[in-house]
């Protein structure tokens, strides 16, 4: 299955270099595709939280023997209080009590998380998106 | 050199930037490396912007940008985007722009009066190819009177401007009917080939600015995402269980 990203940077030392001492991503947080920035360097601060993801790709979507939505559960994400901090990103509709984050510029995603139950909580996960 | 987030006050198309093509890069890319120098700044502004106008005419595609590539196409379909933050500058200010598309409820009444309470900017879309959308003009401006502010900017878009040679509705007739109301301002434009449409959001928030007070940013916006909800003090109901994704 090539669903899963093949960087799992959960943990490893290519995470580190993103976290400041004071636990915020050092690189400005990009789309993946498009480079739209999502985040500025310094504004988010990584957290760690099982959170479930559809897979960004099409075509693996659903699986084709039961029906069940592909994706990923992803622990590693940069955490903002609030939306205004985003440079640019998108949210769906809600499905259940969640939005998804999607790269506002080419739509790409999800890339993030949110729950309509907590409304100072926005989640990037670092395996959907790029630092430079 | 941060000239193409600028126009001139009034000036406006020339400036291009917001959102950007894929093919080019990002813009905000082009800023991350132009802001690498100075430490992050919160937005000097907050803006909600809203569309409006008849099913079909383009208002989705006015606030996407157009791919035939989308990932998770059937994810968009089923899902929707809801609403975008976009941040421009202008003037030297940070603006985040909160964009908000009222596809799918088209039907005038269908849409809460919360969309228009806080809204800053309201851009009224029609299909030049469809005189029916301009014939419903005046039913939105109903809409914007009694719920929008009288503060928020107007900026009416003839969309579809790539389909030139289907064009019912003239250039003239639009601006005759921008003209009869004050602060109307009108363009047209294509969002499928993007053409005008960063600059209709940009020449938006720049009329928006020009009204605002000097140096008072607008902290009116809560964070949360169902602050648009018709009435934010009761808790707002578990939306009807959707499809999942796809």
């Amino acid at each position: 299955m090539d669903s899963n990203q093949s960087s799992r940077s959960e943990g490893s030392a290519e995470q580190s270099s993103l976290v400041s001492e004071d636990g915020k991503n050092i690189k400005s947080v990009v789309c993946q595709r498009c480079g739209s920035k999502v985040l500025c360097a310094g504004t988010a601060v990584l957290t760690e939280k099982e959170l479930f993801l559809p897979s960004m790709r099409k075509k693996n979507n659903i699986n084709q023997s039961d029906g069940t939505l592909d994706g990923d559960t992803l622990t590693a994400h940069w955490l903002v209080d609030d939306m205004y901090t985003f440079e640019n990103v998108g949210f769906t509709k809600d499905v259940g009590k969640v939005k998804y984050l999607i790269c506002a510029d080419c739509e790409i995603g999800p890339i993030g998380w949110h729950s309509l139950d907590d409304k100072k909580s926005f989640y990037v996960a670092l395996d959907r998106v790029n630092h430079e | 050199m941060d000239s193409r987030y600028e126009i001139q006050r009034r000036a406006g198309g020339g400036a291009a930037g917001f959102g950007g093509g894929s093919a080019t890069g990002s813009p905000a890319l082009g800023a991350s490396a132009r802001r690498r120098k100075t430490p992050p700044r919160p937005a000097d502004y907050k803006l909600q912007i809203i569309i409006i106008g008849s099913r079909g005419v383009g208002k989705t595609s006015l606030m996407e940008r157009f791919t035939d590539d989308t990932f998770c196409e059937a994810c968009k379909s089923t899902v929707g985007v809801d609403f975008k933050i976009k941040t421009v500058e202008l003037r030297g200010k940070k603006i985040r722009l909160q964009i908000w598309d009222t596809a799918g409820q088209e039907r005038f009444n269908s849409i809460t009066s919360a969309y228009y309470r806080g809204a800053k900017g309201i851009i009224i879309v029609y299909d030049i190819t469809k005189q029916e959308t301009f014939e419903d003009l005046p039913k939105w401006m109903k809409m914007i009177d009694k719920y929008a502010s009288e503060e928020a900017e107007l900026l009416l878009v003839g969309n579809k401007l790539d389909c030139e040679s289907d064009r019912i509705v003239t250039r003239q007739q639009a601006e005759r009917f921008a003209s009869r109301i004050s602060g109307m301002r009108f363009c047209e434009a294509s969002a499928k080939d993007n053409f005008n449409v960063d600059e209709i959001f940009l020449k938006l928030v720049d009329d928006i600015l020009s009204k605002m007070p000097l140096e008072v940013p607008s902290r009116e916006l809560s964070n949360s995402v169902l602050s648009l909800q018709p009435e934010p003090e009761v808790p707002p109901e578990l939306p009807p269980p959707r499809m999942r994704c796809c």
